[in-house]
């Protein structure tokens, strides 16, 4: 038994070390962005875009700059028709402005990624494609496996994928990253002729929304839409009319997205850890007992 | 050229290529009705497969921005992995508690499932977009460890590797390399014991892929205990398949098999029909629990409610006691159906997850419907590791006695540890 | 978010946990359901396998010992030894036997012979006390004749004086045919009334019934029958 228990204690060892490592480092990717930010710049808040939907005309220009920005076909913005139905953004186009008849007449709302603080897309991305950038935007990057893992995980449905392509790309906003890294604003914010689009530092843009509702009481809903939505997103949004007739889902909850897995996740080093040490403690048991009996029968 | 009639003859490297040449000869007949009709079947998907990695996803899918899975992730990955399940458990049954009444079906089973895994990762292959950057999640320095895929493909890797440990000795008993096969058959423990913890992990995670989909999946599917459920569920999977592919072995290489080895697959169908059974029961409670915990109850007077019914009471519940009836009775037909009924059953509740169930709410016209090429493409994965079974089980020891000198090595290395051991334990044992 | 929004997460725990009781209780009797068979199968077992006579032979003037070995008297305090028809057909093949020395003593109750069977060796005890005067030199050298038939294959003449004594500790007549029933009921419940050991026109599969019954195990059945315990 000297050997088997002594293999036994180095695997449970090994297993309690690995395991704690693997855990420690699970529990730290959770938060991709936050951590990276607080570890390596000065604390800053997610950048991120606030939408006044009562102020949307429905002008389209952001479609047409964001169109430009990305090298991407140019929408004919003059085409009522596209109000007719209720748009997606599509692997050619990474934002839309949809038409909502309501009680309170027209209302324009611009539809594109959310950028989520805790993005269900980048806990679900197993090669780190899409990441959470420090500066806010969730980007995706080509060493990508068009596995599509994050298309079922995102609450919103946005991530779209080439399957026309024989090299596919997945297509969603991207905060014109690119941009922002050079200092300037997002394509769709600059050519945003009526100030429905205000980009700026999240905090920011909660407390310009807020003074915004409170400034006309009654006239906007005491609501701002992704403040906490799955965690709270990087595209804020304030409506004069309740959120679910303007095509938003009310129902997602407050919870992020990758908690949902978290808890699998965190059992995995366990099941490492319990799993061998048991079954070595088992197969030591039954071959003891085997042997025995073998003994017994040899005797004689 | 020497011709090579048994491994054990092998003495450099040209007799190993002239023993390798003759392995590679068809044995039996090449005109069968199975050969005849999936042949072409295959030729087809081999040039559907091509023209995929030419063209692109949607060439060859229905695939689409709102269910981006389809039937080559819900089925034949899916599907495929839950079937394979008979591997851990049975290896736990006959290495970890030493029952020796499964040992005959014991290499089947492992070949299987190293089959089942290395063609259903092929699977995944054609089903990625990006499928050259597959290295990604093993080498590099970008791993997303965050992600449930990333613990699934690991698992997969490494789940590969201990089945083809735990599978290697019917290899180098059939190459004749006796030194080698000692070495791989100390390994067995090892890699088992590491294999059940992989399968646990792996059958659960597939589940866990969906966690992140709560709200596109039916109230009545989506639970956070779908890991949980999946794990169960891989258990009758498994057993139930090892009954299936059993039963047609058995008829198919009946000529490898002595009269005990018949007479010792009816007992372990009992016992497996046993174990389906149990196995089953808690499955089925544990689904009731769940609908009582998510207070889902209202949702079963409804069309998707009463999909949810038939699929737990017709193929869980029913099952269950049509095992219980044929074990109880002997009445090995009834079993048989019994796992056929509970394989439809998990077929039925993967597919709900990942494609049925999963957003049930957009109206059909919009609906995910898999195209004829997907499905043949599908076919031909299955028909071809159906060709590499019955290439190995024609050739090596699977099913067949394992050749005498490898017997005589067993029975030596069972004895010998015994005298290492026998004084440490004097005193302390009795 | 209007409203009153209390939720109660806990709001089923009760019907829960009444549930799991619910499952404990269904289980137990479901587990142990599907390990009992039938009772067809139990009652056409009782069918098919026929009268003790047509399946152990157990001939009339013979004494048997519990442990399956007998005796018959050959004369003034002269007795030949052997093993009965269901000691031979429960070790299947006997490769060999050992013997103890001539002349030496064995006692009722105590190792009389070893047999070798499929390299493992099972013991059994003697039915007598007494001298050992002659050994079946031909069984020796051709043990199967034991399989072919056991009666007629003595395996030692012994010198009993205390054979009258030890008679009492001996089955005969008809209490060794309720003994010998008892046998065929134990042999049939470990068999779990699986009729994998008995052809369809009921006769028996011979191969050794203790190999049938358990491939690994069978020496600690033959054991269990022949009364060796460990030690």
């Amino acid at each position: 038994m000297g050997i088997n228990r002594r293999s036994f204690l180095k695997v449970l060892g090994g297993g309690v070390v690995g395991g704690g490592l693997v855990g420690v480092a699970s529990g730290s990717i959770v938060t991709p962005g936050k951590f990276k930010a607080e570890a390596t710049v000065p604390p800053k808040e997610f950048l991120g875009i606030l939408v006044d939907t009562a102020k949307c005309v429905g002008c389209r220009s952001c479609e047409a700059a964001c169109a430009e920005a990305n090298h991407l076909p140019v929408p004919d913005i003059a085409d009522d028709s596209a109000f007719k139905k209720e748009r997606q953004p599509t692997v050619t186009q990474l934002m839309v402005i949809n038409r909502y008849q309501t009680d309170q007449g027209e209302v324009f709302v611009k539809k594109q990624c959310m950028h989520c603080n805790q993005p269900g897309c980048v806990a679900a991305c197993l090669v780190k494609a899409m990441e959470k950038r420090k500066e806010g935007p969730v980007t995706w990057e080509k060493n990508c496996m068009g596995c599509r893992y994050c298309m079922p995980s995102c609450p919103f449905d946005i991530p779209k994928f080439e399957y026309h392509s024989a090299n596919p790309k997945i297509m969603k906003c991207t905060m014109c990253w690119d941009k922002l890294e050079k200092g300037e604003k997002p394509a769709c914010v600059e050519n945003c002729p009526e100030n429905a689009l205000i980009f700026g530092p999240r905090k920011q843009l909660i407390e310009e929304a807020n003074r915004r509702i409170y400034q006309k009481p009654g006239e906007y809903l005491t609501h701002i839409y992704g403040e906490h939505e799955v965690g709270g997103t990087g595209f804020l949004y304030i409506s004069k009319v309740p959120f679910e007739k303007i095509g938003f889902r009310t129902d997602l909850g407050t919870i992020a997205y990758p908690e949902y897995s978290k808890g699998f996740l965190y059992s995995v080093p366990i099941v490492l850890l319990l799993w061998p040490a048991f079954l070595i403690g088992i197969n030591t048991l039954t071959k003891r007992e085997e042997d025995a009996r073998r003994k017994g029968g040899e005797k004689r | 050229m020497k011709e090579i009639a048994a491994a054990g003859e092998i003495k450099n490297l040209k007799d190993f290529w002239a023993f390798i040449r003759s392995e590679l000869k068809p044995k039996g007949k090449l005109l069968t009705p199975f050969n005849v009709i999936s042949l072409p079947i295959i030729l087809v998907g081999v040039v559907l497969i091509v023209y995929r990695l030419v063209k692109g996803l949607g060439a060859v899918t229905n695939l689409s921005q709102d269910f981006p899975w389809g039937i080559w992730i819900g089925f034949d990955v899916m599907v495929g992995v839950a079937f394979a399940g008979g591997a851990y458990i049975l290896t736990f049954v006959v290495y970890i508690l030493r029952n020796e009444k499964y040992h005959p079906v014991i290499r089947a089973t492992v070949l299987n499932g190293f089959l089942a895994y290395v063609f259903y990762a092929g699977a995944i292959l054609l089903d990625l977009g990006r499928w050259w950057n597959i290295v990604n999640p093993v080498l590099g320095n970008k791993f997303g460890v965050n992600s449930v895929l990333f613990l699934v493909s690991w698992h997969f890797l490494l789940y590969m590797i201990s089945l083809f440990i735990e599978f290697s000795p019917a290899v180098a008993e059939w190459l004749g390399f006796r030194r080698i096969r000692k070495i791989v058959g100390s390994l067995t423990v090892g890699a088992v014991i590491f294999g059940i913890a992989l399968s646990t992990l792996h059958q659960s995670g597939l589940g866990a892929l969906f966690l992140m989909a709560k709200d596109k999946i039916h109230p009545l599917w989506y639970t956070e205990f779908i890991p949980v459920l999946f794990f169960t569920s891989s258990i009758f999977a498994g057993l139930s398949m090892v009954i299936f592919e059993g039963t047609i072995s058995h008829k198919v290489f009946g000529n490898q098999l002595t009269h005990e080895d018949h007479a010792s697959f009816n007992k372990i169908m009992l016992g497996l029909g046993k174990a389906c059974a149990g196995a089953m029961f808690v499955y089925f409670f544990m689904k009731i629990l769940i609908l009582i915990h998510g207070k889902q109850w209202g949702l079963l007077a409804s069309p998707m409610g009463y999909w949810y019914l038939a699929e737990i009471l017709g193929f869980v519940l029913l099952p269950c006691f049509m095992f219980l009836r044929g074990v109880r009775y002997e009445n090995f037909s009834i079993i048989r159906i019994a796992a056929i009924l509970s394989m439809l059953g998990i077929i039925i509740n993967r597919l709900n997850i990942s494609v049925i169930a999963y957003k049930w709410y957009v109206p059909l016209s919009q609906r995910y419907i898999p195209s004829w090429m997907e499905i043949v493409i599908t076919l031909t994965i299955l028909l071809i590791e159906v060709w590499v079974f019955r290439w190995i089980v024609n050739r090596m020891p699977v099913l067949r006695k394992s050749p005498e000198w490898a017997l005589e090595e067993e029975t030596h290395e069972k004895a010998t540890p015994l005298r290492k051991e026998a004084p440490q334990w004097k005193a302390s044992a009795m | 978010m209007e409203g009153f929004s209390y939720v109660d997460i806990f709001a089923t725990k009760h019907i829960e946990y009444l549930l799991v009781i619910g499952f404990l209780l269904l289980f137990i009797p479901f587990w142990r359901l599907l390990n009992r068979p039938a009772r067809a199968v139990f009652e056409a077992a009782e069918r098919i396998v026929p009268a003790i006579s047509e399946w152990f032979r157990l001939p009339e003037k013979v004494y048997y010992h519990p442990g399956h070995s007998w005796a018959v008297q050959e004369g003034n305090q002269l007795v030949k030894v052997g093993m009965n028809d269901f000691a031979q057909k429960l070790v299947g093949k006997i490769q060999a036997i050992q013997m103890p020395a001539l002349g030496s003593t064995i006692r009722q109750g105590d190792k009389g012979w070893t047999l070798k069977v499929d390299s493992k060796a099972i013991d059994m005890l003697s039915p007598v006390d007494g001298k050992i005067i002659d050994i079946n030199e031909e069984l020796i050298r051709s043990p199967q004749n034991i399989n072919k038939d056991p009666y007629d294959s003595w395996l030692m003449k012994v010198e009993a004086p205390r054979f009258s004594v030890n008679k009492r500790q001996l089955l005969q007549g008809t209490l060794a045919k309720k003994w010998m029933e008892e046998v065929r009921e134990n042999l049939l419940s470990r068999m779990n009334y699986n009729l994998g050991l008995v052809y369809q026109d009921g006769g028996l599969l011979v191969d050794g019934m203790a190999r049938n019954l358990d491939r690994e195990k069978w020496d600690e059945i033959v054991k269990d029958y022949f009364l060796i315990t460990e030690g």
